[in-house]
């Protein structure tokens, strides 16, 4: 009887939202009463997996052959084309069958759709992830992490383990207090990064080509400050120090998970010097991070109070937590947050208006102070650059989750396994979630009534019990840093202008020139 | 016969006085717990205060909350069967503790929702004009007898 009568609610309901909804009104608010694993029973007229469209694998080749250069049409670094294409031809649900490796995916186009699916989550979401850090913590060093329950960390881990370790952490590194708490160190470290742009400047005042590296060194100056209480002076390192040897083995990260995952998986069959270094790497940076927590535990000792978010951690989950969480934080935590700050700062070159507006608003609410905490908070035009960005050119152009159930989605029983990818570029750059969806108008997140908009079709950091973990720290820094570099430039950019590629996050292709001119 | 009527009649006042006044049995359930689930700090005084949840399916959840309690403490401290609610703990990253207020009451509450709020707000069902996260409203002695409303979830739907 409930059963039935929470399928008769999600009709009416159904009906009643598109009368009270009209086209100009506000978000296209939720027109579904969730996920019903029990609707999806009752519903007589549900297809099943096969039925979904998709290109159709070949035999013993599947779809692989597809991402073959040259041959097959597709390009790795082109996905975000390859998904429009997708949409266009076969529609809001589209079947990825017979990939080398992988489970079967599904692309999902359809906000409403993606609601569904994150409001019918379990306690524990399974969250796709990469199979080479998967490979290296539960295979190659599950020593270490498989020494203690529950501490693997919150990447590439799942179900009870990953729920008991995320509630460890969560509650240190998600409460907004804490964030703002480094209001201070992480402005000074945005100072930092202001003088080096002057340093690195050439004669047209204009950054060099590899800029981008630039700002992942911030990046990297910045998480050291959060994760590990320590300036590991980026900017000014020298050839074999720690900080060194740190930012070497990030690099080395980032250059070789791209590499390993997007590529055909020979490291699966035997260890390519490509997988030797990527194990290297982050044998270094889990040496670093355990050798700062011990020193955090000593302090910790000493002072009997905890004044940062790893001696937080310390105290409230151990030491080993704090170091693995830590090592989550610097793995995923640098380069999605310097693509982000380098995307919105190329994109703010080319939009003197924007840069004059936010100018305004920054100066007014410091009025001449140094940035305090809750400072940020006043300068909602800042925050919706930040959004509006991330809409157009979210820096992970997709999230996904593999479903612990068998699912209704878009009308297809979807089979339990199944990787369920939502396509979030696609949905932010569409006309049907966002009105004027190719206009950069970071407007339509402070006017949200005069602006259509759905909130599901473009969550940048995710939703939920597994919404990014650092989501409160690169919120601070990109703000923090954006204010300090708008505060102290004028910046345009006088080259051609720049395509966005997957590398493997989705940014600029090509040479970052800015240029950037003293106010 | 007079003997038993009296003991019927006292011990059933007895009982209706219990429920009513929630007087034993919830303090003590809420002194064992809140210490290691509360997700705010300690009331370090013991002002108790009223707070409802009228939920989509018209069921009342009457109970009584320490000052400083924050709406999920009360669902959690005080074991309030409503499913789902605060899934992700109180974290700001989920809208699972979505209540709508009155408006005379939203007016009265100290502080605006925060940004981090108001993102996780924009994303929950049924969304009104005087709708708040629970996990963010932090019970004053002012709020004596607050009612809530809390919007149908998933969990309503699913049975």
């Amino acid at each position: 009887m409930r059963h039935r009568l929470g399928v008769i609610k999600w009709r009416i309901r159904g009906i009643s939202t598109n009368v009270q909804c009209p086209v100009q009104g506000h978000r296209a608010r939720s027109t579904h009463a969730a996920v019903g694993s029990v609707f999806d029973t009752v519903s007589p007229s549900v297809k099943s997996w096969e039925e979904v469209p998709g290109p159709k694998p070949l035999p013993l080749l599947g779809n692989t052959w597809r991402f073959v250069p040259y041959i097959g049409g597709y390009s790795v670094e082109h996905v975000d084309k390859v998904c429009l294409s997708l949409r266009e031809k076969y529609g809001k649900c589209v079947k990825m069958a017979g990939l080398l490796g992988r489970p079967d995916m599904l692309f999902v186009f359809d906000a409403g759709e993606v609601e569904r699916v994150f409001r019918g989550e379990d306690s524990a979401p399974h969250r796709p992830s990469m199979p080479s850090l998967n490979y290296y913590k539960h295979t190659l060093r599950k020593d270490f992490f498989g020494a203690e329950k529950d501490c693997a960390g919150v990447i590439a881990v799942h179900g009870d383990s990953w729920a008991a370790f995320r509630t460890k952490v969560s509650k240190v590194a998600l409460s907004t207090s804490s964030a703002a708490h480094y209001t201070v160190p992480v402005a000074e470290v945005a100072d930092a990064f202001v003088n080096r742009i002057r340093e690195i400047r050439d004669e047209k005042s204009e950054t060099p080509g590899d800029f981008l590296n630039e700002v992942h060194k911030w990046s990297l100056e910045s998480l050291g400050l959060i994760a590990l209480d320590t300036r590991l002076g980026c900017f000014e390192s020298v050839e074999g120090s720690e900080s060194q040897r740190l930012i070497d083995a990030v690099h080395t990260f980032f250059i070789s998970v791209g590499e390993l995952e997007l590529r055909a998986p020979w490291w699966r069959i035997y260890p390519t010097a490509m997988f030797r270094r990527y194990v290297a790497a982050l044998d270094t940076i889990l040496s670093v991070t355990l050798s700062h927590v011990e020193r955090a535990l000593k302090e910790c000792e000493a002072n009997g109070g905890s004044k940062s978010l790893l001696q937080d951690l310390v105290t409230a989950a151990g030491p080993r937590v704090a170091a693995v969480a830590a090592l989550d934080l610097f793995l995923v935590g640098i380069d999605t947050t310097s693509n982000a700050v380098a995307s919105t700062l190329y994109q703010l070159a080319s939009r003197p208006h924007v840069q004059e507006r936010l100018h305004e608003e920054i100066t007014k609410v410091l009025q001449g102070k140094a940035l305090a905490p809750g400072d940020i908070n006043q300068m909602p035009y800042l925050k919706a650059c930040v959004k509006e960005v991330l809409r157009m050119y979210p820096v992970v152009i997709g999230n996904g989750r593999q479903l612990t159930k068998d699912t209704v989605i878009c009308g297809y029983n979807i089979p339990k396994g199944t990787q369920v990818i939502f396509q979030h570029y696609v949905m932010g750059n569409s006309e049907e979630y966002f009105s004027d969806a190719s206009e950069f108008r970071p407007e339509r997140w402070i006017q949200r009534s005069t602006y259509k908009h759905h909130a599901f079709a473009s969550l940048p950091f995710g939703f939920g019990k597994r919404m990014c973990l650092g989501r409160r720290f690169a919120e601070l820094e990109m703000h923090i840093a954006l204010c300090k570099i708008v505060q102290a430039f004028k910046m345009e950019y006088h080259h051609e202008p720049l395509d966005y590629h997957i590398h493997p996050m989705y940014t600029p292709n090509g040479p970052l020139r800015l240029k950037f001119i003293d106010r | 016969m007079f003997l038993k009527n009296c003991l019927r009649t006292f011990s059933g006042n007895q009982i209706r006085f219990l429920l009513n006044k929630n007087s034993i049995v919830p303090k003590y359930i809420n002194y064992k717990s809140s210490a290691s689930l509360s997700t705010t700090k300690l009331a370090l005084d013991d002002q108790k205060v009223k707070v409802t949840f009228v939920l989509n399916d018209g069921r009342r959840l009457e109970s009584e909350a320490k000052v400083g309690d924050s709406l999920l403490d009360v669902v959690v401290n005080n074991e309030l069967n409503i499913k789902g609610f605060g899934a992700c703990e109180g974290t700001v990253t989920c809208s699972t503790c979505h209540v709508i207020l009155k408006p005379e009451d939203f007016k009265k509450l100290p502080e605006e929702a925060s940004d981090e709020e108001r993102d996780m707000l924009d994303l929950a069902f049924g969304l009104s004009e005087t709708s708040r996260l629970g996990c963010q409203i932090i019970l004053s002695k002012e709020q004596d007898g607050l009612e809530v409303r809390v919007p149908e979830t998933i969990n309503d739907a699913r049975g």
